[in-house]
């Protein structure tokens, strides 16, 4: 496994009693002070969303800057407007104001619930995404089959939705997701609905495929460990209005286990802040 | 509080090379056997029915009560002798149903009528179904036209008959016409009720995945609501069968064929109640076979692809 190194610059080595450290992005300014000379996966400038005319601001003046490979993890408490956010960089949804730019163009998504086909079998379903794809018929079958080996699913291949379990769903959603073949992967909660030990798998199945396929990946999740698990960065969001509040970068020296005392004591800061936040909202 | 947005770095403190790998301690061939005994133990093989344990759950049950009710109609002849030119017993009606079949006018009666229903259900189909699904994707057509196919779905057909003797006179196109005010309502609104039982989701995968309104409409929208389509076509059957032995019985004579419904009108013309009962024996039994041989299995087929077949314990 690589071991990508991060920036020496902003090192600390007692997490929770450290200076503010290096703003990378602010909702003053945008982050692209910092961000200019790299190349950049995904821009959101000044988004603001609305539900309505006359609804609740959801989201408020997101800025944030994503580099291409780049493992994002954006955390906040439920209805603090993640899933908004994803839909809106997804194209789903239309921003109030501000823009959304994705460099490849469109991005692949992943729901919490799988949202396979129901009358289509594993294979089908992700044949499905290639056909649309463009990838013509003599092709699919075979890829489809590379892509369920890749999360090792080749057995299954011919089951249905229904007579797989959770986890395998979410494996095949995750083929069908990589069948589109698109530089960024938005994932909504994709686990949320899965047993500990079943996530805990996918997690490093996941990881797995991040490394081997390099693609950008924006995790959205209200689990805190599982972000301190996965992420090359945390995004904390706020509530009502929903802001990026905290981002906290971790040094990718390789996989590493959510049980580790570093994701405990990342996690455990996280979700102090986290706390705070919610309690803001308390008065 | 003015936003802040802070980065942090943290840096794992004394991780050995063995360490880092972690759980992938070991190989990946290690990590597959993990997760695939995770799937076998997360999944169960779902036992199939044989032919045998099929045949004695679906077409046992109801067999031995037809015959238990016929048992009970002979019995109640033999014990309490009625009048039989007003009760007739199941062996007269037999001989009824074996009269009319030996004449070919059995034959004759149900070919017209098969093949009348079979082709305007079909041509109900044609209509209903792109008619279903631009009400089911158009909102302003569906505001306007939704209550009055509601309206024309609870308006039993019958009606329509004596309107389409005067529009198109004693011949075939009554029949069509009646056969369609039956049929059609009732296929558009269960292709409607499919369409919207379809979970949001599955659209949104497709407009993920980048299918185009073609695209969606065939590979996402019809199949999604194959469930409610299903059962307007089946309820479109019942009201294509149903509409047509109501236009046969009214409309007879003309250049309209002799159906089953024109035998049960010249059965009572005879006042051969033997022969009325046999009619309607063999008008139920006709729909009750299409039932059986098209829709239940497709329906079963349908429903067990997507895990919405419950057959267990029951
Ligand atoms: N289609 C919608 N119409 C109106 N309000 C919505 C809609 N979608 C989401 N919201 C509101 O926006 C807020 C954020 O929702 P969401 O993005 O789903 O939060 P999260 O994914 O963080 O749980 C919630 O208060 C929710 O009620
Ligand atoms: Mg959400």
């Amino acid at each position: 496994m690589s071991a990508v190194s991060v920036t020496e610059r902003d090192r600390t080595d007692i997490p929770g009693n450290r200076p503010p450290g290096i703003i990378v992005s602010t909702n003053t300014a945008p982050a692209a002070i910092v961000a200019a000379d790299v190349e950049t996966a995904i821009r959101v400038e000044g988004l603001s969303k609305r539900f309505g005319k006359a609804g609740p601001v959801v989201l408020d003046n997101i800025n944030l800057t994503i580099k291409p490979g780049e493992f994002v993890c954006l955390l906040g408490a439920s209805g603090c407007g993640k899933s908004t956010l994803l839909n809106i960089i997804a194209g789903l949804e239309h921003p109030s104001e501000g823009a959304v730019t994705v460099a490849s163009g469109k991005s692949a998504v992943m729901f919490q619930e799988s949202a396979l086909f129901p009358w289509l079998t594993a294979s089908r379903n992700v044949e499905l995404a290639l056909k649309l794809r463009g990838v013509p018929r003599g092709r699919r079958r075979g890829e489809a089959r590379e892509l369920l080996d890749l999360v090792n699913l080749a057995d299954a291949a011919d089951k249905r939705p229904h007579e797989l379990s959770g986890g395998m769903r979410q494996r095949v959603a995750l083929a069908r997701s990589l069948a589109q073949d698109r530089k960024v992967l938005l994932m909504d909660e994709p686990f949320a609905a899965l047993d500990a030990i079943t996530r805990d798998l996918l997690h490093e199945e996941l990881e797995r495929v991040w490394r081997e396929t390099g693609r950008t990946i924006v995790f959205v999740t209200h689990n805190v460990r599982e972000a301190a698990r996965l992420g090359q960065r945390v995004l904390l969001m706020s509530s009502r209005p929903g802001r990026i509040r905290n981002e906290w970068r971790i040094e990718d020296n390789g996989p590493r286990r959510i049980e580790s005392p570093e994701v405990s004591r990342l996690a455990i800061e996280i979700t102090n802040h986290l706390r705070e936040e919610i309690r803001r909202n308390a008065a | 509080m003015p936003p802040e947005t802070t980065t942090d770095t943290i840096v794992p403190g004394s991780r050995e090379p063995d360490a880092v790998s972690g759980s992938t301690a070991g190989s990946h061939a290690d990590f597959r056997t993990l997760e695939a005994g995770l799937d076998a133990l997360q999944t169960s093989p779902l036992a199939e029915k044989g032919p045998w344990r099929r045949f004695a759950d679906g077409v046992l049950p109801p067999v031995v009560l037809l015959l238990a009710l016929i048992a009970a109609w002979q019995f109640y002849i033999v014990i309490a002798k009625p009048r039989p030119d007003l009760t007739p017993g199941p062996l007269d009606v037999l001989t009824s149903i074996t009269d009319l079949w030996s004449t070919g006018h059995l034959q004759t009666a149900v070919v017209t009528s098969l093949s009348r229903g079979g082709i305007g259900f079909l041509i109900a189909v044609a209509i209903g179904t792109p008619l279903g699904l631009l009400l089911a994707e158009w909102r302003l057509l569906r505001r306007a036209l939704g209550p009055l196919l509601s309206g024309l779905q609870v308006l039993p057909s019958v009606a329509w008959v004596p309107a389409a003797i005067l529009w198109f006179g004693l011949s075939d196109a009554t029949v069509y016409f009646v056969v369609l005010m039956g049929a059609v309502p009732s296929i558009a609104n269960g292709l409607v009720a499919g369409v919207d039982q379809i979970p949001p989701q599955l659209r949104r995968v497709g407009t993920v995945l980048g299918a185009n309104r073609v695209e969606m409409a065939t590979l996402v929208v019809l199949p999604a609501a194959m469930p409610g389509y299903l059962a307007g076509l089946k309820q479109g059957w019942a009201f294509s069968w149903r509409s047509l032995m109501a236009a046969e019985i009214i409309a007879v004579g003309g250049s309209i064929g002799f159906g089953l419904g024109s035998m049960l009108q010249q059965s009572r013309e005879l006042a051969d109640l033997p022969g009325v009962l046999a009619t309607i024996l063999v008008i139920l039994f006709v729909g009750i076979l299409v039932e059986l041989v098209l829709f239940a299995p497709a329906e079963r087929r349908l429903l067990r692809r997507r895990g919405l077949y419950l057959t267990a314990g029951r």
